[in-house]
């Protein structure tokens, strides 16, 4: 039994140590020190008694929606955009000269999927390889829409609260709550591949 | 690396468990890999359990523990430090299905709806899942780890055990029982230290000239 337990601590070493130095090596790690979450701390503080506002509730994975994104929206002092308005930003010719800037929060491969046409990406987990060519744009528009899968997902909230607010005015910031499962489920246009690319999805008819 | 010499014949149950250690082994490599390369997928959802606040921690259970699945799946796939991977694995498995139960229980009552019938992403790296599917799944790999760490699946294996030789008598009670029986009724064919006995015995046995 002895010989059990050690070679389980054994295993428990080697696997952690492998585990760590697969994290660092992987592209696709996180990085251990970051606190991807800061939200939590701010609407733990505000948060009314019963109501717990820092995560989607149980009922997030089961498909029913969640709609207490738009009070975390408020309490982040954002601005919260719905699907008429989100269209009206899509279609203002402003869009064209980047005067209106959208920004998908999700992350590579959901935005090579499909994304709004001439969105940037800004992939909340993995912000540093992005900011370079989103920040200026961003600090050049006059309104700023991010947007993330929509539904139980915060991304957008944490990308807007966390990486622009800081230093995008927060009066420029909109966070659109339905997302990209709503802009798809309306029939609106959804480019492929690289920002302008012009490849774009045909819609099921 | 030291492989188990094929002179003790494997029972059926050592069969199976060897398919077990495979099964097993499998099927956390394929989970392990499902969340690591999907790493902040897998960190929304271990927040969602509410089980730690620290950010680091938060970060390295998330980050560390689908690499840690698909290391003790090779080490069962390929038979090394079987019994301490096994021992590892219940660790692992048995709070993890109480954590996976509580939450369930906490979405039931939230839905109004019956505890067997609740689905939700578990983490577990399968997407959604029925809570009475997953329940069943866990408690028969524990029994399966718990299996293993009996001493079972030694067949096939690079390395059985870490400490000590693979072919400790004590350690594989078929093997002890067969050897009983050898030392009652000695083999015809072999000699007690194990080389050909015919010869041996045909010249104890001769008569003296």
């Amino acid at each position: 039994m002895r010989k059990v337990l050690l070679e389980g601590l054994a295993v428990a070493a080697a696997g952690a140590a492998l585990a760590f130095a697969a994290n660092a090596l992987s592209p696709r790690g996180l990085t251990l020190t970051r606190n991807y979450f800061p939200n939590d701390t701010h609407l733990a503080a505000n948060a009314q008694p019963g109501t717990n506002l820092l995560r989607p509730g149980p009922e997030a994975n089961a498909g029913v929606p969640v709609t207490r994104l738009e009070t975390q929206i408020r309490e982040l002092g954002l601005r919260a955009a719905d699907s008429n308005l989100v269209q009206q930003l899509f279609q203002d010719p402003r869009r064209d000269q980047d005067g209106i800037v959208f920004v998908d929060a999700r992350d590579a491969e959901h935005y090579q999927a499909g994304h709004i046409p001439g969105a940037y990406q800004l992939d909340y987990y993995h912000k540093e390889d992005y900011l370079a060519a989103v920040l200026p744009a961003c600090l050049a528009a006059q309104t700023v829409l991010v947007y993330c899968a929509g539904g139980a997902c915060e991304d957008s909230l944490l990308t807007a609260s966390v990486v622009l607010a800081p230093v995008v005015p927060k009066e420029k910031l909109f966070v659109y709550e339905g997302g990209f499962t709503e802009w798809t489920n309306n029939r609106l246009p959804v480019e492929l591949g690289q920002r302008r690319s012009g490849r774009m999805l045909e819609a099921p008819r | 690396m030291s492989a188990r010499p094929l002179s003790t014949n494997p029972t059926r149950a050592d069969m199976l468990a060897v398919l077990a250690r495979w099964v097993l082994g499998g099927f956390f490599v394929y989970m392990g890999m499902q969340k690591a390369v999907h790493p902040e997928a897998f960190l929304k959802l271990v927040r969602q359990y509410e089980l730690v606040g620290d950010p680091f921690l938060l970060n390295t259970i998330a980050a560390c523990l689908p690499w840690f699945e698909v290391f003790c799946g090779l080490l069962l796939v390929a038979g090394v430090a079987v019994r301490g991977t096994a021992l590892m694995l219940v660790l692992l498995l048995a709070p993890f299905t109480l954590v996976v139960v509580k939450r369930a229980l906490a979405i039931a009552a939230a839905q109004g709806v019956a505890f067997w019938t609740v689905k939700f992403d578990c983490g577990c790296g399968a997407g959604e899942v029925l809570i009475w599917k997953k329940v069943l799944e866990n408690s028969l790999f524990v029994l399966l780890s718990c299996w293993l760490l009996s001493g079972r699946g030694r067949p096939l294996s690079a390395r059985f055990s870490l400490f000590g030789s693979d072919e400790t008598e004590s350690e594989i009670p078929e093997l002890e029982a067969f050897n009983g029986a050898e030392k009652q009724f000695p083999s015809p064919l072999l000699s007690s230290d194990g080389r050909g006995r015919s010869d041996a015995s045909r010249s104890a046995n001769a008569e003296p000239p």
